[in-house]
């Protein structure tokens, strides 16, 4: 009887007293955070430590050689916006860059696994050839590739050879500025799209058949089961790929500093390439940071959409 | 049992002496790029090793070593010896506090008697001795002699010849210059730098790097034309679009086959001319770049520095390595097995008779050039870090027509204002 009328402790010091509460309190708080205390601390050293200190060295002149250090405040942010020129092309070829990977590895994907998913008997052989080059090393893939689209002895050289023409095929794709980031990104999606395709077919793979069946009881033909069972089942995984690959868009780094360095003329150059240039080239360190934060804030604003979409009921 | 007392015994005395060992040899530490440069300039430079075997030479070979070393220096670690792609980069290190003033070592151990006195002046940052430069460099107009010889043509001297020949090269059906910056990007800057001197006029480069005369003068738009003009008419590479795909090897394969017949590169390119031309058959000799007067200009260019860690727990040893490494001696031995470029020191004449004629003759050249004021100025060694990027990046947009000569002149007369202003200038030597 006693312990019903027992009162509930409220403040810290009466809580502190209670067994009960402070046996719950180890169990439930105390020892789970000791479980994640190593991985935590070894995140906020190697993580958050320094994205505070890129943020801080974003508002200063450093150099990116020594200490010297002064903080300007918003100056890198403002010349970044209102004076740099070469930053907003780089920005408008981010944003070309993301436009072409949130269609094309995603067309070819969906249909090369649409296609693979069908078959019953050697399909292996397939997916492994189409995954190969998503396993090559960048600067292999670009080396390969660099060759292949040389004008003069790479595969538009042999066409033209082959059907008597002149400078028809053999053009030199990377050379041109009309041309250039096309190139790179067509050569990056060589070796990126056999990736997607892996995803889709694992998820397509995941679909439960009587769901097929269903659908051919009730006369669907191959369009309409692709179009209300099959992208229905796999829109988690487009979904998230899409926020995945908007992400990386923003960080196309080795293929175009592998193939042009951002050239001919600026014609292919990103925000991770000027920002690499201006860090390691220009002795611009801290205004090379600023332009690490946009890219973050870019990253974190499309984070943000999705995750709005998913309050919203959205199934991502 | 005895047995092994006493084994333990001599292991205890043997633990026990190693440090006393240890102590007496002072080890100096040096990063280097991995690859063959290395292994040719490897072997000579650890024959240091046997000449005071107190101080031992320990060479690191470091993929991208530039970057690993100003990341390692800047947190307190990395060589004691350390080297860096040139004097603006010394600059900053220096500003920095992260490199030592060696003054008092060229003193002691008389750094003067044996480089060049400019070659000095060059490692000067407000007054001191910050770093020693190496690799002497100059651009050449390289060309290939049996296209030269079975079409009858000669060097050109002046930019007039050069352009009436190279019309003439082009309707022979050969490239003119063979070219392309695909391998490395910052080749641009070559024909910027070298296009300044030999038209504009060195004294008018040096006028505008002290800020005497603005990037805009007339003398600077002429060259910068030419070069556009040069550019537009497909001389470089066989055209624009091939100038960029065009990657070392390639252009090296068409000045040695004979599908170009000239090429204006660096005084490194001696190194791998051989290879290629003994695959031909054919051969190739070098002319000093035509100018707009006829006289032999030669630009002026330091592959790397050398200078000494502000954290090394022992600069003396630092400082006696360099001693030797930069004598005479070792730069005469290093050049003639590995047709290094010299460090800008006094190399003697018994050296330079065993070397090929052709190589004899762009050091003496060189010499004579910069003793007589005939030197100009390469863009990576006198131009500020910002304003040496522009030039190479920019100049593109100059040849794809995106902006006019004038607009990029102005767009660097405005950067290099800003740089000079903060005094972030490499030293000019006067003249």
């Amino acid at each position: 009887m006693a312990v019903l009328t027992q009162k509930k402790p409220t403040t810290i010091l009466e809580k502190l007293n209670d067994e009960t509460w402070r046996r719950k309190f180890i169990r439930n708080v105390l020892i789970p955070w000791l479980f994640i205390a190593p991985l935590l601390i070894l995140h906020i050293y190697v993580v958050t430590v320094p994205a505070v200190q890129g943020i801080y060295m974003s508002m200063t002149d450093w150099k990116g050689v020594g200490r010297n250090a002064n903080f300007i405040g918003l100056e890198n942010y403002r010349e970044l916006f209102f004076e740099d020129e070469t930053f907003g092309k780089a920005l408008g070829n981010n944003i070309i860059w993301m436009i072409f990977f949130l269609t094309v590895p995603f067309i070819l994907a969906l249909f090369a696994a649409t296609m693979l998913s069908q078959i019953k008997r050697g399909g292996m052989i397939y997916r492994s050839i189409l995954f190969i080059p998503y396993v090559l090393a960048s600067v292999v893939t670009i080396t390969i590739w660099k060759n292949l689209l040389n004008p003069q002895r790479g595969i538009g050289a042999a066409l033209d050879k082959m059907l008597g023409l002149e400078g028809a095929f053999g053009i030199a794709y990377l050379g041109r500025p009309e041309s250039a980031l096309m190139s790179i990104a067509f050569i990056d999606n060589w070796h990126f799209w056999g990736f997607l395709m892996i995803l889709f077919l694992a998820a397509m793979q995941a679909i439960p058949p009587v769901l097929y069946d269903a659908a051919k009881i009730d006369g669907a033909n191959r369009w309409q089961e692709f179009r209300h069972v099959t992208l229905p089942g796999i829109r988690p995984v487009v979904l998230f790929m899409f926020m995945m690959v908007a992400i990386w868009s923003f960080l196309a780094f080795d293929y175009i500093f592998l193939s042009t360095q951002g050239g001919p003329g600026g014609a292919s150059e990103v925000i991770a390439t000027l920002l690499y240039k201006n860090a390691f080239f220009r002795f611009e360190a801290g205004y090379g940071a600023a332009m690490g934060v946009v890219i973050s804030i870019f990253a974190g604003f499309i984070i943000m959409i999705f995750v709005t979409l998913r309050r919203r009921g959205w199934d991502i | 049992m005895k047995g092994i007392k006493i084994l333990f015994a001599i292991a205890l005395l043997i633990l026990a002496l190693a440090p006393v060992g240890a102590q007496d040899v002072t080890t100096v530490s040096m990063w280097f790029g991995e690859g063959s440069t290395l292994d040719c300039w490897g072997p000579i430079m650890l024959e240091f090793n046997e000449v005071d075997p107190s101080i031992q030479l320990e060479i690191v070979p470091q993929a991208d070593t530039w970057n690993v070393t100003r990341t390692a220096v800047a947190g307190g670690g990395g060589p004691d010896i350390v080297r860096t792609p040139g004097p603006s980069f010394v600059y900053e290190m220096a500003q920095a506090g992260l490199i030592l003033p060696m003054d008092a070592f060229a003193d002691e151990m008389g750094w003067g008697d044996f480089f060049f006195d400019w070659a000095l002046d060059l490692g000067l940052v407000e007054g001191q001795l910050y770093s020693l430069s190496d690799e002497l460099e100059t651009l050449l107009l390289y060309y290939n002699t049996d296209v030269f010889e079975a079409n009858g043509w000669t060097p050109p001297d002046t930019i007039d010849e050069l352009n009436a020949l190279a019309e003439e090269v082009a309707a022979a059906g050969y490239i003119v210059f063979s070219h392309g910056n695909a391998s490395w990007r910052p080749s641009n800057e070559w024909f910027v730098g070298e296009y300044m001197t030999q038209i504009g006029g060195p004294h008018n480069v040096y006028k505008a790097l002290t800020g005497q005369i603005p990037w805009t003068d007339e003398s600077m738009v002429n060259a910068m034309e030419v070069l556009d003009a040069h550019m537009q008419a497909g001389w470089y590479g066989g055209g624009i679009d091939l100038y960029f795909t065009n990657d070392g090897a390639t252009r090296r394969s068409m000045f040695a086959d004979g599908t170009a017949a000239m090429n204006i590169e660096g005084s490194w390119a001696i190194r791998s001319l051989g290879e290629y031309f003994g695959e031909t058959g054919q051969d190739w000799d070098w002319a000093p770049v035509p100018s707009h007067d006829g006289t032999d200009y030669f630009t002026i260019g330091m592959g790397n520095t050398s200078s000494i860690n502000a954290n090394s727990p022992h600069p003396e040893a630092a400082a006696q390595f360099l001693t030797w490494y930069f004598s005479p001696a070792t730069q005469g031995k290093m050049l003639t097995n590995c047709r290094k470029g010299p460090a800008p020191v006094t190399i003697s004449e018994e050296v330079m008779g065993e070397l090929d004629p052709r190589i004899a003759r762009v050091y003496a050249e060189l010499s004579d050039a910069s003793a007589n004021d005939r030197y100009g100025y390469t863009t990576w060694t006198f131009w500020p870090p910002k304003s040496d990027v522009y030039i190479y990046e920019e100049v593109e947009r100059v040849w794809t027509g995106e902006i006019t000569v004038m607009d990029y002149l102005e767009g660097l007369n405005e950067l290099f204002a800003e740089e000079l202003a903060a005094g972030d200038i490499p030293p000019i030597p006067a003249r």
